[in-house]
């Protein structure tokens, strides 16, 4: 299980956990659909991250993905 | 599901003749379609937009379903409805726990039904009938996407209508399923992670996915507007072909025709006539067709200058919401904007900022954090010309040369980082994270873009039109006071010594805060008239564009937040403006510049 930030473009797999916070961001995360189970793929780690959860295409702040868990099945190329 | 099956379940309503009309709440996230499907059950048409934040009014309308009649009510989007709300969420809250809504129908993107069902559930607590509309099932089919609507229905409880609302497939399925509106079966969730692993573990058994990529040149697209190396190159076109679509086509081709054609041949001419020959009184007379005369000056500017520039505008930013590329934008904004204390989620009050402060001003509610919205009017009042403003720069120092136009942009900008630096240092508080949902890139609807533009043009003709007519009656008032004279000499110290203008400038400047294309515009006259150095002009539009905003704008921040504050913007805004148009004139004096 490693930290979204951490996966490089391409990289795809499963969302395993949203870390609480007191600001009502894992809230915010979970109803646009970064939920345990979805799947993700990465699609751009610089100069923001953007990943396409499941149906939703989303773009976040380093920060923010710190603290969404992943297990990632493959690699990209 | 079955209408009768469903009436013999205990928990079911079904319609019946009433005392007055059954109350329907439509309740859904952003972007799911909610407002056309209103639109077609009410037949009255309401703003459609990528933007959460943008609809915030809630739309009512009547509805005819069989033989009965029924008050339909318009939610915003809204993602949730618990947890730590947003205006749009207390709102639809509201309007669901409350008598407004007797049956709830939930609108949701049949390409997405997890996140629908986090909505589901949440809705299900309020104990009301409910009906599921799967929405734009055509984009689902197109990116492989399978509901199994009856196994949906048979799982929830609820009848499920499958539809494509804007071509107005389903509609007579939902007027149906009305009548069999049903308390969904959800289990309780205590908190959002058992409801998203419910949501989750329903939309596997309910859904088939044969692909999971977008089309191909869509996602090429999609990516190259994100990252630097191409978004950069289109950002440059897409200034581009606003400046020309705008500017040159807006600002210059229709302002002619209208304010040389229509106004100075037609509309000018005959109210002169009219009034020399009706009025005697040669006061009244000059109220309305002399120098500052409502018809002459305050309607010609209006009517001949502004709304042309204004309504390209809007229809220019319209079309790049609808296709997708705003939101990406921010992606690539959101570094520098940090910088300003705020996110790339900004980048939407700041280009809607040139076309009208006004309405951008209004915008920053979609801001996460007090203090980021403040940052963002502050910086709108201060930094960004509005359209009418851009048109006149562009017009005046784009026919003297390139480096005039940069100098102005780069002090602005300048100031613009400067202050929204300190000001994020200098302000409690914190700001969002930046958390953005990416709408698909896709060629705007026009019958929607047109609307949308319609809208817009029409709030801003309600607004601007009248201020513009207050502002010249205040000016003629002025005028004959000899106040105007007074002002603009108390002025005329710091006009043409600090900041090196030709003494007309302050009767332009005073008459800038009361519109501030109104100052813009005369500042032209002067070009025009050759009384305005290359140096002058620059420093003139920049201590402009740095001013105080207009009256609309100024009363539109004490709306938001209230007279000290509104006050306090101004109060640091002035010498700002002042100042640093003085230090252009020095430095520009001293490097022996001439533009």
């Amino acid at each position: 299980m490693v930290p979204l930030s951490s996966v490089a473009e391409g990289g795809h797999g499963v969302i395993v956990d949203v870390r609480a916070t007191d600001d009502g961001r894992a809230d915010r995360l979970l109803a646009l659909g970064v939920t345990p189970g979805a799947r993700f793929v990465v699609l751009q780690t610089f100069p923001g991250i953007v990943f396409l959860c499941d149906q939703t295409e989303l773009a976040v702040e380093r920060s923010v993905a710190d603290s969404v868990f992943v297990r990632v099945t493959t690699t990209a190329e | 599901m079955s209408c009768h099956v469903v009436l013999e379940r205990a928990a079911s309503q079904p319609l019946k003749l009433r005392a007055r009309p059954l109350r329907v709440a439509l309740v859904g996230q952003p972007n799911v379609g909610k407002s056309v499907v209103f639109g077609r059950l009410t037949g009255r048409y309401v703003t459609v937009s990528n933007y959460p934040g943008t609809t915030v009014a809630v739309s009512k309308g009547r509805a005819l379903v069989g033989a009965e009649v029924c008050d339909v009510i318009d939610t915003p989007g809204v993602n949730t409805l618990e947890g730590s709300v947003s205006e749009d969420e207390r709102i639809t809250r509201d309007v669901v726990a409350g008598e407004q809504a007797e049956v709830i129908v939930q609108v949701a993107d049949a390409r997405n039904v997890r996140r629908a069902l986090m909505l589901t559930s949440q809705l299900a607590a309020f104990g009301k009938p409910m009906v599921l509309a799967l929405n734009m099932i055509d984009e689902a089919f197109a990116r492989g996407i399978a509901v199994d609507a009856p196994a949906l229905a048979a799982a929830l409880h609820v009848p499920v209508v499958e539809m494509v609302a804007v071509e107005g497939r389903g509609l007579s399925e939902l007027r149906d399923a009305l009548a069999c509106a049903a308390r969904p079966d959800v289990p309780a969730h205590p908190h959002a992670t058992a409801r998203a692993v419910w949501a989750h573990e329903l939309t596997e058994r309910v859904r088939r996915v044969s692909t999971l990529s977008l089309a191909y040149v869509q996602e090429a697209l999609a990516r190259a507007t994100r990252r630097p190396v191409t978004g950069l190159p289109i950002l440059a076109a897409v200034l581009y072909a606003l400046y020309l679509f705008v500017g040159v086509f807006g600002a210059q081709t229709l302002v002619k025709i209208l304010e040389d054609g229509v106004f100075g041949r037609g509309i000018n001419p005959a109210a002169t006539w009219l009034a020399d020959r009706f009025v005697p009184v040669p006061l009244v007379r000059d109220f309305f067709v002399g120098q500052y005369g409502l018809v002459t000056m305050g309607l010609t500017y209006a009517i001949a200058i502004v709304l042309p520039v204004v309504a390209t505008f809007f229809l220019m930013f319209g079309f790049l919401e609808d296709s997708g590329y705003i939101p990406r934008l921010a992606i690539f904004c959101d570094r520098i904007f940090r910088v300003m204390g705020l996110n790339g989620k900004a980048v939407l009050p700041m280009v809607l900022g040139l076309g009208c402060d006004t309405m951008a001003t209004m915008t920053t509610r979609i801001l996460g954090t007090p203090k980021e919205r403040l940052i963002a009017i502050l910086l709108l009042a201060l930094g960004i010309p509005c359209s009418a403003q851009l048109a006149t720069i562009m017009g005046i120092l784009g026919g003297i040369s390139f480096a005039a136009l940069g100098t102005l942009f780069a002090v602005v900008l300048g100031q613009m980082f400067l202050v929204g630096w300190l000001a994020a240092r200098v302000l409690k508080g914190d700001r969002s994270e930046f958390i953005l949902e990416l709408p698909p890139i896709r060629w705007p609807r026009v019958g929607n873009l047109l609307t949308k533009t319609r809208l817009r043009v029409w709030w801003y003709l309600g607004e601007a039109v009248p201020l513009f007519l207050i502002g010249t009656v205040l000016l003629f008032v002025l005028d004959r006071a000899g106040a105007l004279e007074r002002i603009a000499a108390a002025g005329r110290p710091i006009v043409t010594g600090l900041l090196g203008l030709p003494p007309a400038t302050a009767q332009i400047l005073v008459m800038g805060f009361l519109r501030r294309d109104y100052g813009a515009a005369g500042l032209f006259q002067l070009a025009h008239d050759g009384q305005l150095s290359g140096v002058q002009a620059v420093v003139a539009l920049t201590v402009m564009t740095l001013f105080v905003p207009c009256v609309a704008n100024f009363l539109m921040m004490v709306r938001e937040r209230g007279l000290k504050t509104g006050l306090a913007i101004i109060g640091v805004i002035t010498p700002v403006a002042v100042f640093t148009g003085g230090a252009l004139n020095y430095v520009l004096h001293y490097l022996g510049v001439q533009f």
